[in-house]
This record gives structure tokens, sequence and C-alpha cells, in this order.
């Protein structure tokens, strides 16, 4: 009876499992950082470490306006890189560099300034537009009950060709990602502690630790702060911002 | 020629002062000579030396444009490739097709950024011969085997056997992960370091996320250096018969690499599918011949500064020598001798200087070439991109050095023009009185 009464119970669980409508939960995801028609700008502080090195800061501005898939990353600090910055007009990202002032071709795909933070981690992504859902299961993370989500890439245009998501069951957010390189191996680590800044009506989380599995001992924590969400100037995401900007 | 006759004596009769004024005249020669010389093998050594690292003259890329317009480097089918070439009567002595990553690899916490060129080593036979080993062979390498240069090994702390992890990416941009086993290393090839680095294309594919008949770039290697530019054009042609082809040429900024010019204005082109770019090892080392333009001028420059110098020495010496022979100059005009013929003697005695002078420099410069060209600076030496097989090679071209005889022929002759005509244009009387 009681073998009949536990494999009741894992059935039922089992079916509500699959019930879960994953790629809801995955828009429900993307929404949060969806701010609609309005533009998003924060400030980013991008704190580096590694092995027998100092850490070093990293500060960035980014302007957002998703409805037109448009960035404009603006480097605040270190002082040597102050002016420096990315913008992305229609499928282009270019790096500007006010020593030379030249605009360079680059790429979402590029890193931070040498830290663990990659471009496209700053702007939208959008995980039930790039992947499709693998397998999913349940677990533990912390003192929270997961959803455990095996994401595969639908087209070699994003950065990470499998993605491991930990979704909080009782709100959609997620705790941790795990990005895996193409050969399968574990790259890097992004943990999303359950602090959160509320803008336009969405909660964001305020930090972001990066923890590198290829180079033991390389991390980045990004910080969120001046979170705005309001109707930026058009000339935002212009050359001539990133010329004057600084 | 009797008045050449007597200036040819004039000069023997003073022949301290002779040597000296040749001498001056030599050494600015042989100065312009030996840069010229460098300046000619300079592009020729720099291209042999890469064509070998590129292992061709002539090249196509295959240019994909992603379903979400991304540009990406594949080549995915050359059965038409091979056909515009056979069309384009490229006689090639190798037929090479690579793919690159560009990765960083990492061993015990040490960290090096490196290209690897992936070849098949089955194929390209002509490899293990130019490849200057320090350690380790190419024989029976694994798949997963790596040929890097010395000074990554060295940074790295590697040696024969060692697995290095790299990190790098798909051709499409993805994240990937891979080891290596180091087979071998290469002798340190200077500048090129970074880019010297070769493994099986296989593994290299299946990291890029190719294919194994896959590929990135299809190279031609010719019998010479000559020609590769009208090749490149003939293959261009008959691809754009068969293919899409990006433009030979584009226009570019003033200095611009041809290629990088090319590649940025496929940025605004828009087209579906593979388009192939034909480039060539001259439109690669674009810059390089702008290094020998700098060189020619500076050679013109130097040759102007010291014959401006020359030539107030010049100027000097042949006013000295014209109150020096004031009397026998006087002697000569009461026996009938001409103005014209006393000008011409003067000019005479410049123009044999000058061209004393400059066979004197050709023949210094061609032992100096010849002595350094004997100094064996090895095939580690970091100048070896500019080096024939471990030695400083130069190369004259003949028109340009009669060019440059001449201008000195030239400019000896303007320096000695003024005494020459003062002297012409003496009385006589006045100059059989005269008491030197």
């Amino acid at each position: 009876m009681k073998r009949a009464m536990i494999s009741v119970l894992l059935a039922l669980s089992v079916a509500m499992a699959g019930a879960q409508d994953f790629k809801a939960m995955l828009r429900e995801i993307d929404s949060l950082g969806d701010f609609g028609g309005q533009d998003f700008t924060a400030t980013y502080t991008i704190v580096s470490e590694k092995p027998g090195q100092k850490p070093e800061t990293v500060q960035v501005r980014v302007y957002r306006r998703d409805e037109r898939d448009q960035f404009v990353f603006l480097f605040l600090k270190p002082e040597r890189q102050k002016g420096q910055g990315y913008l992305k007009v229609d499928d282009n990202v270019w790096f500007y560099d006010p020593e030379s002032g030249e605009f360079a071709k680059s790429t979402i795909k590029e890193s931070v300034q040498d830290s663990e933070a990659r471009n496209s981690d700053l702007s939208r992504m959008s995980y039930a537009d790039d992947y499709d859902l693998e397998k999913s299961s349940e677990g533990k993370l912390g003192a929270y009950d997961v959803w455990i989500l095996e994401l595969v890439s639908k087209d070699s245009e994003v950065s990470w060709q499998r993605v491991r998501l930990y979704v909080r069951k009782d709100k959609p957010l997620v705790l941790k990602e795990e990005d895996f390189s193409v050969s399968g191996r574990l790259m890097r680590t992004v943990s999303f502690p359950p602090s959160y800044i509320s803008a336009g009506g969405k909660q964001i989380p305020s930090r972001i630790l990066i923890v590198d599995e290829i180079n033991t001992g390389e991390k980045s924590q990004l910080t969120l702060s001046d979170v705005a969400v309001g109707r930026l100037p058009d000339d935002t995401f212009t050359e001539s911002f990133l010329k004057r900007a600084r | 020629m009797q008045t050449a006759m007597l200036a040819f004596r004039n000069l023997s009769r003073q022949k301290r002062r002779s040597v000296l004024l040749g001498g001056a005249i030599a050494f600015g020669v042989m100065i312009v000579t030996l840069i010229d010389g460098f300046a000619g093998a300079f592009v020729d050594n720099v291209s042999e030396n890469f064509s070998n690292l590129l292992a061709g003259h002539v090249f196509v890329e295959g240019v994909e444009k992603s379903p979400k317009g991304r540009d990406l480097e594949i080549i995915r089918d050359d059965l038409a490739l091979r056909e515009a070439a056979e069309a384009a009567g490229i006689e090639a002595m190798y037929v090479s097709r690579r793919s690159g990553l560009q990765g960083s690899f990492k061993f015990a916490g040490r960290t090096a950024t490196l290209r690897v060129q992936g070849v098949d080593f089955a194929a390209e036979t002509f490899l293990a011969e130019r490849l200057a080993l320090a350690s380790g062979s190419l024989e029976n390498l694994p798949r997963d085997g790596i040929v890097i240069p010395e000074p990554i090994a060295d940074k790295l702390g590697v040696a024969i056997g060692d697995r290095l992890l790299v990190t790098t990416r798909t051709y499409s941009g993805q994240q990937n992960v891979g080891e290596f086993a180091v087979a071998a290393v290469i002798k340190d090839p200077g500048i090129l370091g970074s880019v010297s680095a070769y493994a099986g294309r296989d593994y290299v594919n299946e990291l890029l996320d190719l294919a194994p008949d896959e590929y990135q770039a299809l190279s031609f290697y010719l019998p010479s250096l000559k020609g590769m530019d009208e090749a490149g054009d003939r293959l261009h042609a008959e691809v754009s018969s068969r293919l899409q082809a990006f433009e030979r040429k584009a226009p570019g900024a003033e200095g611009e690499n041809p290629i990088l010019a090319m590649m940025r204005g496929e940025d605004e082109e828009t087209w579906t599918g593979v388009k192939y770019r034909v480039t060539t090892l001259n439109d690669a080392l674009a810059q390089v011949q702008q290094i020998v333009d700098v060189l020619d001028t500076a050679s013109l420059v130097i040759l102007l500064v010291l014959f401006l110098i020359i030539m107030v020495g010049i100027t000097n010496t042949f006013r000295i020598i014209m109150y020096e022979r004031i009397r026998e100059i006087g002697t000569m005009r009461a026996v009938g001798m001409q103005r014209g013929q006393v000008r011409g003697l003067f000019l005479y005695e410049a123009l044999f200087l000058a061209l004393g002078g400059a066979l004197a420099g050709l023949a210094v410069a061609a032992l100096v070439m010849l002595g350094v060209g004997l100094i064996d600076f090895g095939l580690d030496s970091p100048l070896f991109i500019i080096l024939r097989n471990g030695h400083l090679s130069f190369r004259l071209d003949w028109a340009r050095v009669a060019g440059k005889v001449a201008i000195v022929a030239f400019l000896t002759l303007a320096a000695a023009f003024f005494p020459a005509r003062s002297a012409a244009k003496l009385d006589p009387a006045v100059a059989l009185r005269t008491a030197v």
C-alpha cells in the first residue's frame, strides 16, 4: 500500500512537472528584462578577480532601447578606459575608442574589458527565442525549490550552445545559470543572489556573480545601480552620443 | 677627345685630391646602393617567407551570410572553385585547404593567445620541410597534436607531450573548449610567433564546429612571386562567372590595407548564401610595399643631402684648382684654346671624378653586400621574416642604379660648372700676369 502511494505521488509529481509550461516560464523570465516601449538605463559596476592580481573595477553605463534592439555601453571606469564604448546599430556592434576617435567592428560575444562578463550579459537576451528546452527536472538550490532547465541553442549564433537554468518554483526568477561550450564542458557559472531592484514594474537582480570554470579562481561580480526606465532622447543611440560623452 | 684626355691627365696629376673627392662621391653612392639593395630584396624576402607561412600566393575565402545576417567564414564545397582555378590557368605547386582558430591556451596557470592553422599534414607535405623544429616530431602526429613556436612553449612552460587547454570560438562565434597535446616545438619565428602554430585540420574543425571536409581558406602556392596579381585577377574573373564574388579591389582610404578595405566594403553589402573573396599575398603585404617606398624616399633624400655637402666640397676644390692653374689656363688660351674647351676641360674632370667615384662606390657596396650576405643569422633569428634562408640578401634594380649614377654625375657637373665658367671667362693676358 505504502509503495503504491509513493508510486502515485511520484507519478503525480512527474505529471505536474510535465504539465508545467516551461516555454511560458522562459517567456516570463525574458519579460523581466523587457521594458516594452520604454528605454532602460543602469550603471553596472564589474569587479573582476584573478589569482595573483589585484581586483579590477570597471564601471559601465548601459542605455538600452529594446523595441529597436539598440544599446550603448559607455565606460566610466577605469580612468584609462573612460569614454570608450559600444554601440549597437541594426545588426552591427561597434567599439568606440576616444583616443583614436575611430569606431571598430565588434561583437556582442566579446568580454567586457577582460572580465568574465560579456557584452551579451549587459544587453537584452531571450531564452525563449534563442533556446529550445531539452530537459527539465526538479531540485533544490540553497533554501529554494527550483526547476532545472536544460536549454540548447536554436542556432549557432548565440554565445553558449547549452545553458542550464535554475529557476525558482515560487516565482519565475533565475537563481543560477550554467553555460556550456560546444564540446559540452562547463565554462562559467552565473549566480543571481535573491536581491532585486524594482524598475518599470519589474524585478531585476541587483547583483550577478560570474565564475570562470575554466580558469580556476577567476570571477567577476556585477552590481547594478542608478536603474531608470523611461524614454531616452533618440540621439542616445548614435555615434555622436559616444563621441561627445567623454 | 683631346680635352677629355687632358682632363683625365689632370686628374691623375693630383692623385691625392682626386682620391679624396672621388672617395666622398664613392661613399655617398655606396650608402645609397646598400639601402637600394636592401629595399629591393626586402619585399621578395618578406613575400617569400609569408607565402611559406600562409601556404600560398593566391587565396580564396568563403563568406556565408547566416540566417541572422552575420558573416561566417566557411567553404563548404569547393568543386566550383577548383573548376574556376583550372579555367583561370592557375598552375600551383601546392594547393592548401586550411581552417584557423584563435584561442587562449592555458597550462599550469599560465596563459598565451595563439592563432592555430588547421592543416592537412598528409596533403601539405612541404610544411614538414619548411618548419624548423626545435624539439618533437611531425611524424605520427596525434589527432589533437599541436606544433607551437618556441616562445609560446617557453611562456607556458610546456614540453613535448604536455596537454594544453584552449578556449576558443566556433566559426559562428560560440564558445568552445578543447585540449591539444604538444607534438613539436618550432624555432622562434620572430614577429610571427603568435600566428605560427599548426594542428591537424580535423581537430581544429571540430573545435570550430565545422565538418571534416569543410575549411576556411583555399591557397595556391605558385612557382614564383611574379605574376601573382595577374593570377589573382584571372581567378577572380572565373570565380565571379560561376559564383558570387566580392570586388577584387575596394577603394580604401590612403594607406589602408587593400584586404581591410575590401572587408570594410563587405560590411555594407547584403547577400544570401556564400560569397567568395579572392586576394593575393601582395594585397596582404601592401604595407610592406609602403616600407619599401619609405626606404626608396630615404635613399633619395640621403643621396641629395650627401651630395649637397659633397657639392660644396667639389665647388671649392675646383675654385682652388682654377687658381692653381690660372697661368696654365692663360697659356692654353694664348696658344688658341677656346673658352668652351677650357670649360669642357673642367667639366670633363668633374664627370670622370663622378663616374670613377660612382664605380668605386658600387664596387665597395657589392663587396659589403657579399660580406654581409655571408653572415648566417640562423633560421631562428627574430629578423627571419626579412632574411632569405637566414641570410640578409640584396637585390639591385640596375635601371635605378643607373638613374642614381646619372643624378650623381649631374650634381657633380653642377658643382663644377661655376668654377669651370669662371676659368673659361679668364682673360689670357690677365691670367698670364697673375702670380700664384
